[in-house]
C-alpha cells in the first residue's frame, strides 16, 4: 500500500536546467508528440473561429473578416425573453441527469463485480451495456410507444401500482419531462458508463481483500474499505469532467421529445438556438450562445477541479 | 502467446492502414480527375463553337438533397437521357438526410458543386453572398423552357426573384396538386350506426362525437372509439387550426406560424378572438373525453396507426388527413367520407377552408448554380432541360423508359401503377424520381392521366372547391411569394422563436386542462405575445404583403 | 491502506459476518436482476418490433410476442446495394481508427502520468481547454479541406485521433493502478521509458486499454456526423450514413409538409427503424466478449507475478 501514498505525494521536483531535462525526457517527449501535433492542428488550428461570436458573419470576407460586433450577439441572447427559461431548463435537466445518473453506474459496477457465477456475470454485463447503441431516434420512438397514456405498457404499469395518476400523460405533462428524460438517459447509458468502473475494479489487488478478511471485515466493509478507495480516483476524475457538462443537454433527444404541452420545460439552449436559426442561419448568434454555454461549463469544471485538488489531491490538470 | 497475437493484430492494422492510404490516392486522382475533366469539357466546348456537336461531354458536378425514399439518381434512366441530350456528364453527390447540418460548413467553405438541386433557401443567397450565380442573364440567353415558364406563370418568376431582381434558384410548378392540404373526414358507417347526419355546426359535431363515444358505433362491444383525433401542434396541417375556417377566418399557405390576411391586413390568429373560440370549443370537447387524449403528444406514426383501425373495425370517428387510403389504410378507408366545412353556429355568415394551392404547387430554389461553375452555358442548358414539357413530367412522376409513365403516342400520357405491387403510388413516385424535390414546370394543359392516389386526392378535396371560387387576393396570405431583407429575416426569426414559446404552451394547456379559464387569461396572453415580438413581425410582414399586392398590379 | 483496514472492528463474530454477507448477496442479486430485466425488456421489444406490423406496434398491441410478422424491414435494409460496402467501410474505419487512437493515446497518457515530466501541467491545461472550446464547424471544415482530407476516407481514421477524455481516463489509471515502486525498481536497473512502457505499463494496463479501445471502437462505429460532413462520394460512406437515411424515412415525411404531399408505406418505415438498430449493433455485440475478458479479476496480479 506504499505505492498509493507515493503516487499521491508525487515525485519530488528537482530543479533541472531545460536542456538537461530535455535530454533526460526525450523519450517522454517522443511519446506525447503525436498527441500534441494532432491537438495543435485539429483543435487549435480552427480555434480562430471563436471570434465569430464577436463579429457579424460576412461570407465574402470570411470568418475573420466580418465587422466587429462586440458583445452584440451575447446581449441579444441575454435580453431575449427566453434567456432565463432556457438557462433554467437546461440546468435543471443537466443537474438531475448528473445527480441521478452519476452514482448508478458505480453501484451497477460494484454489483456486477460481486456476482459470483461467471456466466451470469457476463450476461448481465453484456445486456446492460447494449442500450447505449440505440440511436436517439429509436429511443424516443420507443418512449412514445411504451409511455403512451392509453396503450403504453410502462405508463399503464405505473398507473396500476398507483405511482402516477390515472389521467397522467408522461409524454405531455410538464412535470414528467425531466424524470422521463433523466430515467431514459440512465437506462441508456448506465451500463456503458459502468464499464470503466468494472475495469478499475478488475485492477484491485486480491491481497487487499485477503487482508480485509483477516481483519474480520464483512462483504459490505470490503466494498467500503477496499473497492471504493480503489476506484475513487476514477470516480473523482469522471465527476469533475461531468461537472463540466452542466449546461450540456443532448439536442436531438430534447428536440424529439418536445411537444406543445411540455415546451415550457423542454426548451433548452440548443433547441432555442435551433429554432432561431430555422429560417435564417444565424452563425454569429449561434456562436455567441455556444461560447457562453462553454464558458459556464468551463467555469464549473475549474471549480470542481479546484475543490477536488484541495480536498482529495486529485485533479485533471 | 498473447504478445504475438497483439503484434499480429497491429501488423494487420498497419496493412489495412496502407490499404486505406491506397484508397486515399485513388480519391486524390479522382478529384483532380474531376478538374481535368472539366477542363476537357471546356475544350469540348471550344469544339462546339466550331460547329461540331459530337465533341466530348461537358463534365459537371451536382448535388441533390433528395428524399430518403429516392433511389440512386444514377439509376434513373430519364435523367441519363436528359444528360445525354444536353451533352453533359454529371457527377452526382446525393444527400438524403441531415443536409441542414452539412450545408453551413460546405457553403461557408465556398467549395460547392456546379449545380445544387433542392439544396438552397432564400436566406442562403444573402448569407453566402457571391457564392451563387445570378441566373437571370443566363436564363435570357440559354433557357427557352424557363422563359416559357416565366411567360406563362409570371408569379413563378416573381417567386424566384430576390428583392434586388436577381434569380439564384429556379422555381417549380406542379399544376395538378389540389387547392388544400388537409381533408376533413368523418366515419359514415358510425354516423349510420348512431343514426345521425353529417354535422354542419360545432354543436352538431359535439352531439355526434358524444354519440360516437357512448353508443359503440363500431359495434365491438368495447368503448375503444376515439371520437376525434388530430395531429401535433395547433398549426400542423391536420391540427385544430382547421376549425378556424368555421369562424370565417381564411387560412392559406399551410398557415405558417398563424399568419393570415384579411382585407389586405396581415394578422395572426394566435391573438385573434376566433382562435380563442376554437380553443374554448376544443377545451369543451377535450373535457368530455371526446378528443384522443394523446392528440397533442403522439408522433405522426401513432397518429396514422390508430386511424388504420383494428382489422375491419374502425377506431376513429372524426379527423383530418391527406387522402383516404393514406390516412386509414386498406381495411377501413371505405367507411369514411370527406366532409364539407362546418359553420361555427347557425348565425355564422362566412365559412372558409385553408387555401394551400400555392404551397402545394409552387416552390422556389430548385436548381442553383455555383458562381465558380466553369461552364455556365452547359450548366444552364442542363437546368433548363428539366423544364421541358415531357422531362418535367418525368421529374415529378418517374421516367417513361423507367416504366413509370406510359407515352400513349398521341400526345397523352398516363402515370403507371407501381412496378412493385407492395408499394403504394405515392411511395413509388418518391422512390423513382426527384418527385416534389425536383424542379419542373407541369403545363396546365398537359394531357396526363394521374395515378389512382392523386385522382382520389383531387376527388376527395373537390368538396371544398366552392369555398375557393371567389377568393380575394387581399384575403390570401402568400407566404411563399413574400420577400424580406436580410435584417428583417433575422428579426422575424428571433421574434418568432420567442412567440412560439408562448403560443405553443398556451393553446395546448388551454385545450387539455379544463380548469383553465381562457376568457380570463386572454388579455394577458395577447399582451405577452404582442410584446414578445409579434407586433414587430406583423409590421414587417405587412410591408412585404403590400409590396406583393402592388407587384400583382 | 493498512491504516484504513485497521478501522474495521476486529471483534466481528463469524455469524454476524455471514449474516451481512447474505444481505450483501441479496442486494447484489436484486440490483443485477432488476437492471437485467429493466434493460432486457425494451431490447426484446426492439427485436419483436423489427418484424411485426408497425401499425400494431404503434398502437401498443405488440408487447410480448410479435404480431403480423413480416420481414419487409430487413428485406429493405439488406437489399440496399450500398449496405455491404457500408459495412466494409465501417469495419476498415473502426479498425484502423482504433489502432491509431491507441497508438497515440497510450504513450501520451504515459508521459502525462509521469509526475516529474516538466511540461505536464501546461500540456494538460492546453488539452483540457480543447474539450470545451473549439473553433466551430466551419473553420474545422475549412482546415480539413486545406489539408486535403475532404472526401478522403483517411479523415475517418484520423479525425479524433486522440480524445482528451479517454486520455485523462488512461492517465488516471496509469497514475493510480501501477505501483510507483515498479518504476523506481526499473529505473534502478537502468530501464528506459520506452522499455518500461512496453514491458511493464502495457501488460499491466490491459483492463483500461480494453476500455478505451472499446470507447474508441464504438465511437468510430457510430460515427455518422464526420462522415456526413467530410465524405461526399457514395463509395466512402460508412454503414451509419446509410442506416441513418433509412432511420429518418418516417421523420422526413412527418416533419415537412411532405406528410401531406404524398402517401407512403408507413407501416414498413417503422419496421425499418427498429431493424436498423439490430443490423448496426450486432457486430459490436460480437466484439464485446473479447474485450470483456480483460475485465476479469486477477489480470493485473497475474501480470505482476509473471
Amino acid at each position: 500500500m506504499k505505492q498509493a501514498k507515493t503516487a499521491a505525494v508525487g515525485m519530488p521536483k528537482k530543479k533541472v536546467r531545460p536542456l538537461k531535462a530535455l535530454a533526460r525526457d526525450w523519450q517522454l517527449w517522443v511519446m506525447i508528440i503525436p498527441a500534441i501535433v494532432y491537438i495543435a492542428i485539429f483543435c487549435y488550428g480552427p480555434m480562430y473561429g471563436l471570434q465569430l461570436a464577436f463579429r457579424d458573419y460576412d461570407f465574402s470576407k470570411g470568418i475573420t473578416g466580418g465587422d466587429w460586433a462586440g458583445f452584440k450577439y451575447f446581449i441579444q441572447y441575454f435580453e431575449s425573453p427566453m434567456f432565463w427559461p432556457t438557462i433554467r431548463n437546461t440546468f435543471v435537466i443537466a443537474f438531475f441527469s448528473l445527480i441521478c445518473g452519476f452514482p448508478i453506474p458505480i453501484i451497477l459496477a460494484l454489483a456486477i463485480n460481486a456476482i459470483k457465477g461467471p456466466a451470469w456475470k457476463r450476461t448481465v454485463q453484456t445486456v446492460v451495456y447494449l442500450p447505449y447503441f440505440i440511436s436517439t431516434v429509436v429511443l424516443v420512438a420507443m418512449l412514445q410507444i411504451l409511455l403512451s397514456p392509453t396503450t403504453g405498457l410502462v405508463s399503464n404499469a405505473l398507473k396500476a401500482i398507483g405511482l402516477i395518476g390515472a389521467d397522467a400523460n408522461l409524454l405531455g405533462d410538464p412535470w414528467a419531462f425531466v424524470p422521463v428524460y433523466v430515467i431514459s438517459g440512465i437506462w441508456q447509458s448506465a451500463g456503458w458508463n459502468s464499464i470503466i468502473f468494472i475495469a478499475a475494479l478488475a485492477g484491485v489487488d486480491g491481497q487487499l481483500y485477503d487482508a480485509c478478511k483477516v481483519d474480520g471485515a464483512n462483504r459490505w466493509q470490503q466494498v467500503w474499505h477496499v473497492e471504493l478507495p480503489a476506484i475513487l480516483p476514477t470516480i473523482i476524475i469522471l465527476l469533475i469532467m461531468n461537472m463540466g457538462g452542466i449546461l450540456n443537454v443532448g439536442f436531438e433527444k430534447t428536440f424529439l421529445m418536445q411537444n406543445s404541452l411540455n415546451k415550457g420545460v423542454s426548451e433548452v439552449i440548443t433547441t432555442y438556438v435551433y429554432n432561431v436559426g430555422l429560417k435564417s442561419v444565424q452563425f454569429s448568434f449561434g456562436s455567441a450562445v455556444g461560447l457562453f454555454n462553454t464558458v459556464v461549463n468551463f467555469a464549473f469544471l475549474m471549480l470542481a477541479n479546484q475543490i477536488s485538488k484541495r480536498a482529495a489531491n486529485i485533479s485533471l490538470m | 502467446m498473447k504478445k504475438k497475437s497483439v503484434l499480429a493484430a497491429l501488423l494487420a492494422c498497419a496493412m489495412l492502414a496502407s490499404l486505406a492510404t491506397g484508397c486515399n490516392n485513388d480519391s486524390g486522382t479522382a478529384s483532380t480527375g474531376g478538374d481535368t475533366a472539366s477542363t476537357a469539357g471546356d475544350a469540348g466546348d471550344a469544339g462546339d463553337e466550331g460547329g461540331d456537336t459530337s465533341g466530348e461531354k461537358v463534365h459537371l458536378t451536382a448535388l441533390i438533397s433528395k428524399h430518403s425514399l429516392t433511389k440512386d439518381v444514377n439509376e434513373m434512366q430519364w435523367l441519363q437521357e436528359l444528360e445525354d441530350a444536353c451533352n453533359v456528364d454529371v457527377e452526382w453527390q446525393q444527400i438524403s438526410a441531415d443536409w441542414d447540418q452539412k450545408k453551413p460548413a460546405m457553403f461557408a467553405s465556398g467549395q460547392i458543386p456546379d449545380i445544387l438541386v433542392c439544396a438552397t433557401s432564400d436566406s442562403d443567397y444573402v448569407q453566402y453572398n457571391g457564392l451563387f450565380e445570378d441566373l437571370k442573364p443566363l436564363i435570357e440567353q440559354y433557357a427557352p423552357n424557363l422563359q416559357q415558364f416565366f411567360k406563362d406563370k409570371p408569379e413563378a418568376e416573381a417567386l424566384a426573384t430576390t428583392m434586388d431582381g436577381q434569380i439564384f434558384g429556379t422555381p417549380k410548378y406542379q399544376s395538378v396538386w389540389p387547392n388544400t392540404n388537409g381533408t376533413m373526414y368523418i366515419n359514415q358507417e358510425w354516423l349510420d350506426a348512431v343514426d345521425m347526419e353529417v354535422p354542419t355546426t360545432w354543436d352538431e359535431l359535439e352531439q355526434v362525437l358524444i354519440a360516437f363515444k357512448e353508443k359503440d358505433p363500431n359495434g365491438n362491444g368495447q368503448a375503444d372509439e376515439i371520437p376525434m383525433d388530430f395531429n401535433g401542434g395547433f398549426n400542423s396541417a391536420y391540427g385544430l387550426n382547421q376549425l378556424l375556417g368555421c369562424t370565417g377566418l381564411q387560412l392559406s399557405s399551410n398557415n405558417p406560424q398563424g399568419y393570415f390576411a384579411e382585407d389586405g391586413q396581415v394578422k395572426n390568429y394566435y391573438v385573434d378572438e376566433r382562435f380563442k373560440r376554437v380553443c374554448q370549443f376544443a377545451q369543451k370537447l377535450w373535457s368530455q373525453g371526446l378528443i384522443n387524449p394523446e392528440a397533442i403528444t403522439q408522433d405522426y406514426s401513432k397518429f396514422q396507426s390508430v386511424a388504420r383501425g383494428d382489422g375491419d373495425t374502425a377506431l376513429v370517428g372524426f379527423t383530418w388527413g391527406w387522402e383516404l387510403g393514406d390516412r386509414f389504410g386498406v381495411n377501413v378507408s371505405d367507411q369514411y367520407i370527406s366532409m364539407p366545412q362546418m359553420k361555427e353556429n347557425e348565425d355564422t355568415e362566412k365559412i372558409c377552408y385553408s387555401y394551400d394551392f400555392y404551397d402545394l404547387n409552387y416552390g422556389g430554389n430548385r436548381y442553383s448554380m455555383s458562381a465558380k461553375c466553369a461552364n455556365k452555358e452547359a450548366a444552364m442548358k442542363f437546368i433548363d432541360g428539366f423544364y421541358d414539357e415531357v422531362v418535367s413530367m418525368q421529374v415529378l412522376f418517374g421516367g417513361i423508359s423507367d416504366g413509370c409513365i406510359a407515352d400513349n403516342g398521341d400526345g397523352t400520357y398516363a402515370v403507371l401503377p407501381p412496378q412493385d405491387p407492395s408499394i403504394d403510388p405515392g411511395t413509388w413516385k418518391w422512390n423513382s424520381s426527384f418527385a416534389d424535390n425536383g424542379g419542373m414546370y407541369i403545363r396546365d394543359d398537359l394531357q396526363l392521366t394521374l395515378g389512382t392516389d392523386m385522382q382520389a386526392v383531387n376527388e376527395e378535396k373537390a368538396v371544398y372547391d366552392p369555398l375557393f371560387e371567389d377568393l380575394d387576393p387581399q384575403d390570401i396570405y402568400p407566404a411563399l411569394f413574400m420577400k424580406y431583407s436580410a435584417d428583417d429575416t433575422n428579426t422575424l426569426a428571433m421574434n418568432q422563436a420567442n412567440i412560439n414559446n408562448i403560443t405553443d404552451q398556451t393553446w395546448s394547456a388551454w385545450v387539455s386542462d379544463s380548469s383553465r379559464d381562457i376568457d380570463a387569461e386572454w388579455d394577458a396572453y395577447v399582451e405577452s405575445v404582442m410584446s414578445a415580438g409579434l407586433s414587430q413581425n406583423l409590421e414587417i410582414r405587412q410591408a412585404a404583403f403590400e409590396t406583393y399586392l402592388a407587384n400583382q398590379g | 491502506m493498512s491504516t484504513k483496514v485497521a478501522k474495521v472492528p476486529k471483534a466481528n463474530k463469524i455469524h454476524e459476518r455471514s449474516a451481512s454477507d447474505v444481505s450483501f448477496r441479496i442486494v447484489v442479486g436484486i440490483i443485477t436482476i432488476f437492471s437485467f430485466v429493466v434493460v432486457l425488456y425494451p431490447l426484446y421489444f426492439i427485436v419483436i418490433a423489427s418484424f411485426s406490423d408497425s401499425t400494431l406496434v404503434n398502437r401498443g398491441e405488440v408487447l410480448f410476442y410479435p404480431k403480423g410478422i413480416s420481414l419487409y424491414g430487413y428485406e429493405q435494409i439488406f437489399t440496399r446495394p450500398d449496405i455491404w460496402r457500408g459495412y466494409l467501410n465501417t469495419v476498415i474505419y473502426s479498425f484502423c481508427g482504433t489502432a491509431l487512437n491507441l497508438a497515440v493515446t497510450l504513450p501520451a497518457a504515459y508521459t502525462l502520468s509521469r509526475r516529474n515530466f516538466p511540461a505536464r501541467g501546461i500540456i494538460m491545461k492546453l488539452f483540457v481547454f480543447t474539450m470545451y472550446f473549439n473553433g466551430g464547424l466551419i473553420p474545422t471544415y475549412m482546415l480539413i479541406n486545406e489539408v486535403g482530407l475532404l472526401n478522403n476516407p483517411l479523415i475517418m481514421i484520423i479525425i479524433g485521433a486522440v480524445n482528451v477524455y479517454n486520455l485523462i481516463i488512461t492517465r488516471t489509471f496509469f497514475e493510480n493502478s501501477i505501483p510507483e515502486d515498479l518504476y523506481e525498481a526499473a529505473t534502478l536497473d537502468g530501464c528506459s521509458h520506452f522499455r518500461y512502457f512496453f514491458t511493464i505499463v502495457i501488460p499491466l494496463s490491459k483492463a483500461v486499454t480494453a476500455v478505451i479501445m472499446l470507447y474508441y471502437l464504438v465511437g468510430h462505429w457510430n460515427d455518422f456526423f464526420n462522415a456526413l460532413l467530410y465524405l461526399n462520394s457514395d463509395a466512402y460512406q460508412p454503414l451509419q450514413i446509410i442506416l441513418r437515411n433509412l432511420l429518418l424515412l418516417n421523420q422526413a415525411m412527418a416533419g415537412s409538409s411532405g406528410a401531406g404531399a404524398s402517401a407512403y408505406a408507413q407501416q414498413y418505415a417503422d419496421q425499418i427503424k427498429f431493424g436498423v438498430i439490430i443490423v448496426s449493433t450486432l457486430p459490436v455485440l460480437c466484439v464485446y466478449p473479447f474485450i470483456q475478458k480483460y475485465f476479469e479479476k486477477g489480470v493485473m496480479i497475474g501480470a505482476v507475478k509473471g
